[in-house]
């Protein structure tokens, strides 16, 4: 043992651990001040995501190229991760190694492999970033990257030259056939080698000490904080808002975010976690038709609010009204994020505090939310004429007092009211007829689910709403209910269960498909080509994706659009956008609608009001002479056709 | 026990006279025009002045634009607390109002503690008292000289609207145009119908969507929400999001070449043709009956 040596490695060690245990302190001691937010339950759940999202890197793999790149430098460094000890302790000794793992053979080998995928890996991200280029990195910090790479590049280069002179000099623990890369290279560097082995040690263990250091101040610091933000991401379903507590004491409610200290301490984790790889940026309909929101830019402009200190609001000094209204929730970001942020959480918190405390919103929405609180719909229309399109068919209206049968079909506001969603439900009821399903609707007791004022914001006047529909529902003594709107479908079956509502519900396409396999419907395929776009809040939020598909194919010739299931694209009218003015960028319906046609399809298949009135207006604007159909009224179409050919 | 009002003669200043009555005699006023132009710093500082030489028990203006926001200026100098958009007001302590919320769907009863209540009148909701006595003014000057800071937020310019035509909220004829108009240009017929009805031009989303019009000309749900006598509806399909601007029309003239569109089955009179035919035949019906 070299006591000089022993000195400067304890030196160095005390310098970095000081400087990193510092920086990693203050972060610390920032998340303890974060608010609460309940993520501790479910372990399994969480073991669950930890071991497919961090350690399998499900979400990295979803890009193929870039995915085996970082999988090859997270294991790479993962397998190389005892090599640090040993090559401490072989700083202070070239003679000595960790007992027993040192001198494996096998494990001299993955080194070197790994080493090699590292180096490829690393290769791989400058092609990426310097010759692909990709528009995703647009508004991240590049030099860092880059320094970051140059690091990781020198930390196992430096790991090779040293086993090449340490096995040159015979200094090797294992058998060094076992190390086939360094073995070879121990023969180009053996005249170098006495003075090289110090070098290359010391330069190794001085770079990963400067790496440890420089990491807590970069956006690199996801290597120690996003396995725990994965593991502390919502176990419940994604489509599921976290409710304000009103009843607390009135300084303890958080309205929102309206500075950087009111996060949750798991929204803080979340703009540590980001590395800014930009796939939230790059799969946003916000971003891809030039609205100011970039999901990636929000989150590193929270991240810099918090960091800085600053107790200025956020909104505007950090992130623009504009973005936060640019926002359609449909989750793509957060299902794309491979660190498990949650950006729609952070969206909805500075809606909270600009809706509920400042009052400032777009101007035209509030039409919207007096509607909503006044006549418990969005339009304003009056309660009675909820069962104006169900005149004629003879539908049962549940009357207070009665049980509710074997299914409630709840209907919804847009199916109720709107002219062209209507359609949906007089196709589905009567699908239901044909089928002998025992249903019955709630009619002028049916209120908004108050799904489009929780997403704008409106915490207060959706939990009034919520608890007069649980409060209907409840009294009916509601078990089953199915709906042909996806966003009550999340808010019913997701968000209701927090006001003591818990309902089983199923989408009208998941129920008709079902009745479809139990043959109480017989449809009968045509020739005609269908594509069929996934709703944000079934495809995405819900994981329903395989039941319309069923149907699809039930009624007519399937075609996909790039875009599809969990990676749809959406039709720009969720997060309570259909009550906005598309002021910013291209219109995103336009967009989806020119990917639609693209496909050369004959009919554009939906299964949302919401989407229905979008798209169809899409299909206008842009004179595409494409039809657009919910998948009910295809499916009775189909029906028809079957019973025509029987008679 | 004196009132103080601050009047331009609106209706609204006479209805604010109205309720000062109430709380005491005499009543002096102070104009809105005595500082021109409009700098309502300025006319706080006089209101604030004059209040404190006459000792008023109240004091009250219209609830517009500018009287409520001159009161809002005296409230944040006085220190006191203003009752914005009264309809009736009891003195006491506290003195007992009445005030319409929420743009007017709500009247709030409300308790007012305050040595001086401030309180602006809601416009066109209370009637005028039969003859209320034309107050006699003594022209006395308070207020000799203004602060320079008083006068930093005036009035500096007046700008008609651009087009200066007829204001969609006021409209007593609305032509609104939708997808079904074609282009841009196709507006020219829409715009000459309008012109010679006095009426004003409206349109649909989709076409705002398209860029031919002005978001400020859209009517429905995100537009603005329209009240006219007669709405006149070409080329306008009727999808929820127009409907629901058009709640306060009184009657309805659809032209759509689709019998079965949605604003033709709501209409009260409606026309089946194309609109580029129907539209330039109205007018030309127009121009020579008149």
């Amino acid at each position: 043992m070299n006591i000089a040596q022993a000195t400067a490695l304890a030196l160095a060690l005390a310098v970095a651990g000081t400087l990193f245990g510092r920086r990693a302190w203050t972060l610390y001691r920032l998340l303890r001040s974060g608010k609460p937010a309940a993520r501790f339950d479910d372990v399994r759940a969480r073991a669950r995501a930890e071991a497919t999202v961090v350690v399998g890197q499900s979400k990295l793999l979803q890009r193929l190229l870039p995915g085996l790149m970082h999988a090859a430098i997270f294991w790479g460094f993962l397998v190389l991760f005892p090599t640090i000890v040993i090559a401490m302790t072989g700083a202070v000794d070239p003679r000595s190694t960790l007992p027993w793992l040192g001198a494996q053979g096998w494990y001299a080998l993955l080194v070197d492999v790994f080493a090699l995928l590292v180096l490829i890996g690393v290769i791989t991200a400058l092609v990426i970033r310097k010759v692909q280029r990709p528009a995703r990195f647009k508004g991240s910090h590049l030099g860092e990257a880059d320094l970051i790479l140059a690091l990781i590049a020198g930390i196992v280069t430096t790991l090779l030259l040293w086993h090449a002179s340490q096995i040159a000099l015979r200094l090797n623990d294992y058998p060094a056939p076992w190390a086939p890369i360094s073995e070879s290279l121990s023969h180009v560097v053996a005249p170098a080698a006495p003075v090289l082995e110090r070098v290359a040690v010391w330069a190794h263990v001085l770079i990963i000490l400067s790496f440890l250091v420089y990491l807590p101040y970069s956006k690199h610091l996801h290597i120690l904080v996003a396995a725990f933000n994965v593991y502390f991401g919502r176990t419940r379903s994604p489509g599921r808002i976290e409710p304000i507590d009103f009843e607390r004491p009135e300084a303890e409610v958080r309205f929102g975010s309206a500075r950087a200290s009111d996060m949750t301490w798991k929204q803080m984790l979340d703009t540590m976690s980001c590395t800014e790889c930009g796939r939230c940026q790059d799969v946003c309909p916000a971003y891809a038709t030039g609205k100011a929101l970039s999901p990636k830019l929000l989150i590193m402009a929270m991240r810099d609010q918090l960091l800085s200190g600053a107790s200025t609001p956020i909104v505007p000094n950090a992130v623009s009204d504009d973005i936060v209204w640019d926002c359609v929730t449909c989750g793509a970001c957060v299902r794309e994020c491979p660190v498990g942020i949650e950006h729609i959480d952070h969206v909805i918190d500075l809606r909270r505090n600009l809706v509920m405390v400042e009052s400032r919103f777009p101007e035209e929405a509030g039409t919207m939310l007096r509607d909503v609180d006044r006549t418990s719909n969005p339009w304003g229309k009056p309660q009675a004429e909820r069962v104006q399109w169900a005149e004629g068919l003879g539908v049962r209206v549940l009357q207070p007092g009665e049980r509710a049968p074997e299914v409630l079909f709840w209907v919804g506001c847009a199916p109720a009211f709107d002219e062209r969603a209507r359609k949906a439900a007089i196709s589905t009821a009567k699908l239901m007829q044909m089928a002998g399903v025992d249903f019955a609707i709630l009619g002028p007791r049916e209120g908004c689910t108050g799904d489009p004022a929780r997403r704008m914001g409106d915490e207060y006047t959706f939990q009034r709403l919520a608890g007069e529909n649980v409060a209907t529902l409840n009294g009916a003594a509601v078990k089953k209910i199915v709906t042909t709107c996806p966003h009550c479908f999340n808010t019913l079956g997701n968000e209701y269960s927090d006001f003591g509502g818990t309902y089983e519900v199923v989408h009208h396409t998941q129920f008709l498909a079902d009745l479809v396999h139990e043959g109480k419907l017989a449809p009968m395929p045509s020739e005609q080509t269908i594509t069929y776009h996934d709703s944000c809040y079934l495809a995405r939020h819900n994981d329903v994706r395989a039941a319309p598909r069923e149907l699809v194919s039930a009624v007519g010739q399937a075609i996909e659009m790039p875009r599809n299931r969990e990676r749809t694209f959406c039709c720009g009218a969720g997060g309570a956008r259909m009550w906005m003015e598309e002021k910013r960028g291209r219109p995103i319906n336009q967009e989806r609608v020119r990917e639609a046609v693209a496909t050369g399809a004959e009919t554009l298949a939906v299964a949302c009001p919401f989407c229905t009135v979008m798209l169809d207006d899409g299909m206008r604007e842009t004179g595409a002479k494409m039809q657009v159909f919910d998948l009910a009224t295809l499916l009775a179409e189909a029906v028809e056709r079957r019973r025509a050919l029987a008679t | 026990m004196s009132v103080l009002i601050l009047t331009d003669g609106s209706d609204a200043s006479r209805q604010a006279l109205t309720l000062a009555r109430r709380f005491g005699d005499p009543v002096h006023a102070v104009h809105m025009d005595a500082v021109a132009p409009f700098a309502p710093d300025s006319l706080a500082a006089i209101l604030q002045q004059v209040a404190d030489e006459l000792n008023a028990a109240a004091v009250f203006a219209a609830g517009t634009d500018r009287g409520n926001e001159v009161m809002a200026r005296l409230a944040a100098r006085a220190g006191l607390p203003l009752a914005a958009n009264c309809v009736a007001v009891t003195p006491g302590a506290p003195a007992a109002l009445t005030r319409l919320r929420w743009g007017g769907s709500l009247l709030e009863e409300a308790r007012l503690h305050s040595p001086r209540p401030l309180i602006t009148v809601a416009p066109h909701t209370v009637s005028i008292e039969e003859g209320p006595e034309p107050i006699d003014v003594d022209v006395a000057r308070f207020v000799e000289e203004l602060d320079e800071r008083d006068l930093l937020v005036r009035a500096s310019d007046h700008v008609a609207p651009q087009d200066g035509g007829v204001s969609l909220t006021t409209a007593k004829v609305i032509v609104s145009g939708g997808r079904g108009v074609g282009s841009k240009e196709g507006f020219a017929i829409i715009e000459e119908l309008a012109g010679l009805l006095g009426a004003a031009v409206g349109c649909s989303r989709a076409v705002t969507s398209a860029g031919w019009r002005p978001h400020s000309d859209q009517v429905g749900q995100t537009g603005t929400k329209v009240a006219p006598e007669v709405y006149i509806a070409c080329g306008i399909s009727g999808a929820t999001q127009h409907m629901a601007g058009l709640k306060g029309a009184k009657r309805i003239l659809a032209i759509n070449s689709d019998p079965q569109a949605p604003l033709m089955l709501n209409a009260d009179y409606t026309v089946t043709g194309d609109l580029k035919e129907v539209v330039p035949a109205i007018t030309a019906e127009i121009r020579k009956r008149t």
